[in-house]
């Protein structure tokens, strides 16, 4: 980092600014992204005026138009809770942004668990979502909710399992540690494992954020918008579709660090090097999203048993054996 | 795979585990990387085919307010409002003209199908379509344009499509089919110019009176069109104008279409038009005495028949044939026979593959005949043939061929090509019963030719 002395408050505080001040606008840049690639697979143009210039602005006048929107909160819900849902679902993603390494330097706090850390504050953003369907007092959103929890509690395993993985392969629970470990082939590399491994992370991260097409808890031909019927204003915004881009681009950034290796050059090559590590890790993590995306608008919805059968009975089972093999890597591999 | 049994089936018949979802995720990044097709509409306009039918116009000085639109129209979205005018005489001592005139032609677009039919069936080309298709309004009442907005639109409309080279003429008799019912074709294209002028109601009786005077003269104009095709055309447009009230023109032309068979001597008249001419002639003149007793029609009357007088004289003298047969119903051709005598006319002058298409149509429908008539003959020896099979006999479509003959006729000839011709003439009382059954006379008459 720069040389500047700063207490070390200070430097918490300005990083704590650039984190809420990237988180959003990521969050912004992402929901344009994802508007203009759905249109464009899909042979539309998408927006086009908010802005100007092929509507850049959109998602800044959806932001604008949800602000102005009345906040309502219904009679027979459970006011307190309904209320603070949309937080606990936020504020985790929020967090998350906290222990990534965007550079060898930057980052927030390089926490000797952040791997552990990132799992543990992940899954708290299914707590928000049980607390915003159940408060809702709605019977669309009670369903959604319990979907949501059912496919939360399923497809941690595999991201658990596939994280677990890689830590035993880097030998650390810190990001840094992870990323320095990784090298040139980063994924090939174990041969085969490594991209069975980055397939059932990028699975059940898609199941996680309740990506289609594991979106079942939202499924909106069923459920309206699920736990979130009922939300209104600011409140929608922030527990569904802010979440659900800030969640999308940090799932992305978890997994350029765990498997792509992060703010690493992409090719081991001298000249490479000069190119800033920032870059490195946009360009990844831009890749990581446009494949999150890519998989979304390709895949018609799962059904509810078949989400649940095809973890439990698939992926949880292939986390297992990929363990296994890790381990054995580990052991006898080179 | 633990999946159902049904997907496990499914993947059985698929290259590999996975390929499916890789091929779909293939097909989007292509379209990603695709030229878009959307076109930004409203500022960039989409370049719309020539003729596209986006809305329907008025050309209001050609509607005669007759209707046939708003009744055919399937969710009866126009509406019109006429009154009738009396214009002065065009001669001394005429007689005072009526005809309708358009007060209120509007289309409501909100229950406009874009279905064509008012299009397709004004008979005076007052209906086109335009390609104009922006005119949405924020109030539906708004959608409800009158006269002066479908006018508006009139000056998107495209010219016609010019005809082919020997195309038949729009609104002139086909020329196989002129031949065969010589004098009704030209009695209808005579009666329709007749309409358009004057009110269809007024004008009835003048008509009926000039029409089969006409007739038996086109008979001996119309007789050319076997023999040259190219004759024809001169003549019965005229022949159509002077209906419309001109007597002087009337006259020229009557000599005209007189003299226009002494220059072809060869010509052989056959009985078959001129028995018709004459059925038809008396059954309108019959007609026209019922409804004459106005004053200004009979003197319009008494004023045409010198001139009119010689033509009938005149063509048999240079025919070989004796003028007029008595028209004895049971003398009458089947239809059939009629078109197969005219066709083996035609092959005699140049044949085409037309003809030689329509030759074994009327052959098939002929044979057909025969088949269910000895059938039916077979069966119930007593009975005449029943009347489904349509023996077309002398005797049976007579009765109604009386009332309904030139109707039937004039549809027949408005309409061009070879098939129309033999549809005509295999349908026999069918077509007879349907054309009886439909309408008034003049507006057959005037549909006819323009369609």
């Amino acid at each position: 980092m720069i040389e500047i002395s700063l207490t070390a408050w200070q430097i918490l505080v300005v990083k704590l600014l650039i984190i809420l001040t990237v988180v959003p606008v990521g969050a912004l840049v992402g929901g344009y992204v994802l508007h203009k690639e759905m249109a464009h697979m899909q042979h539309r143009l998408g927006p086009m005026y908010a802005g100007g210039w092929h509507g850049w602005a959109q998602t800044l006048a959806d932001g604008i138009k949800f602000a102005y929107k009345e906040d309502i909160i219904p009679a027979s819900a459970d006011k307190r809770v309904f209320s603070l849902a949309p937080a606990v679902i936020f504020v985790p993603v929020l967090l998350l942004y906290l222990v990534i390494p965007i550079d060898r330097n930057l980052i927030v706090e390089d926490l000797d668990v952040g791997l552990f850390f990132l799992l543990a504050i992940g899954s708290v953003g299914s707590i928000g979502v049980l607390m915003a369907g159940w408060s809702s007092a709605n019977k669309y959103a009670l369903i959604g909710a319990l979907r949501s929890a059912g496919q939360l509690i399923a497809y941690e395993l595999p991201i658990v399992l596939s994280a677990a993985a890689v830590a035993m392969l880097a030998g650390t629970l810190s990001l840094v540690g992870i990323v320095e470990a990784q090298d040139w082939p980063f994924i090939l590399w174990p041969p085969g494992l490594g991209l069975a491994l980055f397939l059932l992370f990028l699975v059940g991260a898609m199941a996680e954020m309740s990506l289609p097409p594991f979106d079942m808890p939202v499924a909106e031909s069923e459920l309206i918008t699920g736990p979130f019927t009922e939300y209104t204003g600011m409140r929608f915004i922030f527990g569904f579709f802010f979440a659900e881009t800030a969640h999308m681009i940090v799932f992305a950034a978890i997994g350029t660090t765990l498997f792509l290796g992060g703010y690493k050059p992409i090719v081991p090559w001298g000249p490479l090097d000069v190119i800033p590590g920032v870059l490195w890790f946009f360009v990844k993590t831009s890749f990581m999203v446009f494949l999150l995306l890519w998989i979304r608008f390709s895949f018609p919805r799962l059904r509810e048993d078949q989400l649940q059968k095809f973890a439990w009975k698939f992926l949880i089972p292939l986390s297992l054996v990929l363990i296994l093999v890790t381990g054995a890597w580990i052991l006898y591999g080179p | 795979m633990a999946l159902d049994v049904d997907q496990r089936l499914e993947k059985a018949r698929r290259p590999g585990f996975g390929v499916g979802l890789l091929k779909g995720m293939a097909v989007l990044l292509k379209h990603l990387f695709k030229r878009n097709d959307v076109i930004q509409y409203p500022e960039v306009k989409q370049d719309l085919s020539p003729r596209t039918r986006g809305v329907i116009a008025l050309k209001e000085e050609n509607c005669t307010v007759c209707m046939l639109c708003a009744r055919e129209c399937p969710d009866w979205c126009i509406y019109i409002d006429s009154h009738k005018e009396t214009l002065p005489p065009k001669r001394e001592g005429g007689r005072p003209r009526k005809r309708n005139v358009l007060d209120r032609f509007a289309i409501d677009y909100a229950l406009c199908m874009y279905c064509g039919i008012c299009v397709e069936v004004c008979p005076y080309d007052a209906l086109f379509w335009s390609r104009e298709f922006e005119y949405a309004e924020y109030d539906i009442r708004q959608l409800t344009h009158e006269k002066e907005k479908l006018s508006d639109w009139m000056s998107t409309v495209l010219p016609p499509i010019e005809l082919e080279d020997g195309a038949d003429i729009p609104g002139l008799p086909t020329k196989a089919i002129s031949a065969a019912s010589a004098s009704p074709t030209v009695e209808a294209t005579a009666a329709s110019p007749a309409n358009v002028t004057s009110s269809a109601a007024e004008a009835r009786p003048e008509q009926a009176q000039t029409a089969p005077r006409e007739a038996s003269a086109a008979t001996t104009s119309a007789r050319p069109a076997e023999t040259a095709p190219d004759a024809p055309t001169g003549p019965a447009p005229e022949t159509a104008k002077e209906a419309s009230g001109l007597a002087e023109e009337v006259k020229e032309q009557q000599m005209d279409a007189a003299a226009e068979p002494a220059a072809e001597p060869e010509v052989k008249r056959d009985t078959q038009g001129t028995v018709q001419a004459e059925g038809s002639q008396a059954e309108v003149e019959a007609k026209a005495e019922s409804e004459t007793p106005s004053a200004p029609e009979s003197t319009a009357v008494t004023q045409t028949p010198p001139a009119m007088a010689p033509v009938p004289d005149q063509a048999p003298a240079a025919t070989p044939t004796p003028t007029r047969p008595v028209p004895k119903l049971e003398d009458l051709e089947a239809p059939e026979d009629a078109y197969g005598r005219v066709l083996d006319e035609q092959t005699k002058a140049g044949s085409s593959p037309q003809v030689a298409e329509a030759r074994a149509k009327v052959a098939r429908v002929k044979a057909e005949r025969e088949v269910t008539r000895a059938k039916a003959a077979a069966s119930q020896d007593a009975t005449p043939a029943p009347e489904p099979s349509g023996a077309p006999e002398a005797t049976e479509p007579q009765p109604e061929q009386g009332p309904v003959a030139p109707t039937e006729e004039e549809r027949g000839a408005g309409s061009a090509g070879p098939q129309e011709q033999t549809g005509a003439g295999s349908a026999g009382p069918q077509e007879q019963t349907g054309a009886g059954s439909a309408g008034p006379q003049e507006q057959k008459g005037t549909k006819g030719p323009n369609d």
